[in-house]
């Protein structure tokens, strides 16, 4: 049943995406009317605030956290395997050491 | 209702029904295992709805009150959801074969029940550890060496907090004379750091959270589904318990929430990635529990039962979609939208939920923490918060989904044959049917909140502003796909130093002390202690036979002379000899009676 109706969706792309951008279009419009008795933040005055908010927000996360992967914080995802592989590697150093004669 | 409902004075404690029941199902098998792990989790959840407010069972040990059952509102909310996931994550275990997960999580559900009906911090801390030692064996149970290791990594992580917890209550008792679990008395200075670090090492908050994705990538299925509920769970209870309204817990909460959402990006696992929306979602409720208002606390129990639901839904769904293909990077799955339909309707629930979509769980609880910033006047804190809740959306809601679902037209792997098990497919869809439940009737979940609620959260504003901030992040995310593509990468955190840094440590012990150990120290032992220590030893050599030897032989020497002359005078050992001696003797008798006789 589902799998139907994703492929009946899938089917028509061009609709779907015509119908979220008037979705879209449609939430813009009716901000203006929505009724806001007590307004106390800039997102209560300006109709849209909410709207830009959130896809500022998106674009913010997404750009603003892959640079700080590349930049600094991305390993290829064995990384940390490869510690088994250093520690199979590294010689063992122990020493037996040769002490005074005791009688 | 409810209130009717616990006026008596009715105790059982919960977590001694599980406790039970995890001794009983060894002996179990089959059908009548199977509804065993139903039954007796619903008990549990009907026990919690009759229990009286009050407290009990008080064990006196060595003059300290030990309270195991403390019964209010606040503990309350939490014991409710706690069974009611027991419920779902034993449904959702129920096609294993083998009962140790079951026994684990069971366990593990009672420790964190413990937790919640602890009513002084000495069972507290009995519980928080039980709560360690059983979830371990949850990861463990995966029998994966990655796992071994993992596993050690969270033991030895929450041994540090649990000490650090432990260490504090000490130093409480020892300032106040009194371990009762409650609000924070004032100026107890060490002993409240310290306990605050074990609450927030279990809660996760950064810098000492990167154990959880850690343990709970690593888990197994059924392990993770419950792991994600309990542990972080009763941090936040315990944190709303004790420093409800300590105001460093804000920062704390709101960095939290973003810098869950910023590894998320980072995170090509998928449950990896789940993880650290945990994250994020626990810093909405510490930084609820920093707010401390009535609204603040009663939207962090709100947000504690309404995440434990949706988190665990969408654990079970990425866990089916393990459990079928044996994978979990997104850079390997997609295009499973035609094979596990089912197990997508049910993760996309769980996503639109923890978005807080109007009508869905994570709605009416998540608008709460926020409104009550907003209402104690921190715009700043309120901001940030929505600021991760598009973050949320953009991951939870769309890039699970459509990485696992979709992105490829076929799977890149032999597509699974079937879908998960019927047993976890109604699991998934109990998790559904409270997300949605709890969206469309706010009610049934506020009546249980501590405080009486004055909120509400269907505004046709607060719908609007939460449509237009959620829609056009999708937007936003379709139009940056290419950036989202996953890759096989990994991104470091904080376990860094104690993964990859405990390696780099040891290198430099093996290189830096043990050269100098080698070189320095070894070449000082040979030119200079070793022949010290022969001449030492040369010395003590010569003293010995010639000073020592040369007085106790000398000594001896003379003694065996002297016996030599005594036994030649004494006991000569000839007859005449001795009859000289004796005759000698004698006369000398008679010589000197006689001259005594004379005079």
């Amino acid at each position: 049943m589902i799998v139907q109706i994703i492929t009946w969706l899938r089917d028509r792309m061009m609709l779907v995406k015509a119908f979220c951008i008037a979705v879209l279009a449609l939430l813009l419009i009716g901000d203006l009317f929505v009724p806001r008795p007590h307004p106390h933040f800039l997102g209560d005055i300006i109709p849209g605030f909410w709207a830009g908010f959130g896809f500022i927000a998106c674009a913010v996360i997404i750009i603003g956290s892959k640079w700080l992967g590349t930049a600094f914080l991305f390993r290829p995802d064995t990384y940390y395997d490869d510690i088994e592989q250093d520690r199979k590697t590294s010689p063992s150093q122990q020493k037996n050491q040769s002490t005074g004669e005791m009688k | 209702m409810i209130e009717s409902l616990h006026s008596g004075s009715f105790f059982f404690h919960p977590a001694l029904l599980f406790f039970l029941g995890a001794c009983v199902l060894p002996f179990l098998k089959g059908t009548t295992r199977n509804i065993f792990l139903i039954v007796l989790p619903l008990t549990s959840l009907v026990v919690v709805m009759f229990l009286g407010y009050g407290s009990y069972a008080h064990v006196e040990i060595a003059g300290v009150d030990i309270v195991f059952g403390r019964v209010d509102r606040l503990s309350l909310v939490f014991a409710h959801i706690f069974c009611l996931m027991a419920v779902i994550g034993s449904l959702f275990g129920m096609h294993l074969k083998e009962n140790w997960q079951h026994i684990a999580a069971w366990g593990y559900v009672g420790s964190a029940l413990g937790c919640v009906f602890a009513g002084d911090y000495l069972s507290l801390f009995l519980f928080w550890e039980g709560l360690m030692v059983t979830s371990v064996c949850l990861i463990w149970l995966r029998g994966k060496e990655e796992s071994l290791r993992a596993g050690f990594r969270y033991v030895m992580v929450h041994t540090f907090g649990g000490l650090s917890l432990l260490a504090g209550i000490f130093v409480l008792y020892y300032q106040t004379g009194d371990i009762s679990f409650g609000a924070m008395p004032e100026g107890v200075g060490l002993a409240a750091w310290l306990i605050m670090i074990g609450f927030l090492l279990n809660a996760a908050v950064p810098p000492l959270h990167a154990w959880l994705p850690d343990a709970y990538g690593s888990a197994t299925v059924v392990g993770s589904v419950f792991m994600c509920a309990y542990t972080t769970k009763t941090a936040v209870y315990a944190l709303a318990r004790t420093f409800a309204g300590h105001e460093i817990l804000i920062p704390l909460g709101v960095a939290m929430a973003l810098y869950g959402v910023v590894y998320a990006v980072l995170e090509n696992d998928a449950r990896r990635l789940l993880s650290y929306h945990i994250i994020s979602q626990v810093g909405y409720m510490v930084a609820g529990v920093g707010i401390g208002t009535e609204m603040a606390i009663n939207g962090v129990c709100a947000h504690a039962y309404a995440h434990i639901l949706y988190k665990s839904l969408l654990f079970m769904g990425v866990g089916s979609v393990i459990a079928v293909t044996g994978r979990s990077k997104f850079s390997e799955l997609g295009g499973l939208w035609k094979y596990m339909p089912w197990t997508f309707v049910f993760t996309l629930i769980g996503g639109l939920s923890i978005s807080a979509f109007p009508f869905f769980s994570g709605f009416i609880s998540k608008s709460m923490i926020i409104a009550g910033a907003m209402e104690d006047h921190l715009m700043w804190a309120g901001l940030l918060l929505t600021l991760a809740s598009a973050g949320t959306f953009l991951h939870t809601g769309l890039k699970v989904p459509y990485f696992i679902w979709f992105n490829r037209e076929e799977p890149l792997f032999e597509p699974p044959k079937s879908e998960a098990p019927w047993n976890m497919l109604a699991a998934m869809a109990i998790g559904s049917y409270f997300c949605i439940m709890l969206g469309c009737n706010p009610s049934f979940l506020y009546n249980m909140l501590p405080y009486p609620v004055n909120y509400h959260p269907y505004t046709p504003a607060h719908i609007m502003e939460s449509y237009q901030i959620l829609l056009f992040t999708m937007l936003g995310f379709f139009l940056l796909l290419g950036k989202l593509k996953p890759k096989a990468l990994v991104g470091l955190d904080i376990d860094w130093f104690y993964r990859r840094g405990g390696v780099y440590f040891m290198a430099f012990c093996r290189n830096v002390p043990a050269a100098i150990d080698n070189g320095f120290v070894t070449k000082l032992h040979k030119t200079f202690f070793l022949p010290l220590l022969r001449l030492g030893a040369n010395f003590s050599n010569w003293n010995d036979q010639k000073v020592v030897d040369g007085f106790v032989d000398g000594s001896a020497n003379r003694v065996l002379r002297l016996s030599h002359y005594l036994r030649y005078i004494a006991q000569p050992g000839s007859m005449s000899k001795y009859l000289a001696g004796m005759l000698t003797f004698l006369a000398g008798i008679v010589v000197a009676a006689v001259t005594l006789a004379l005079l």
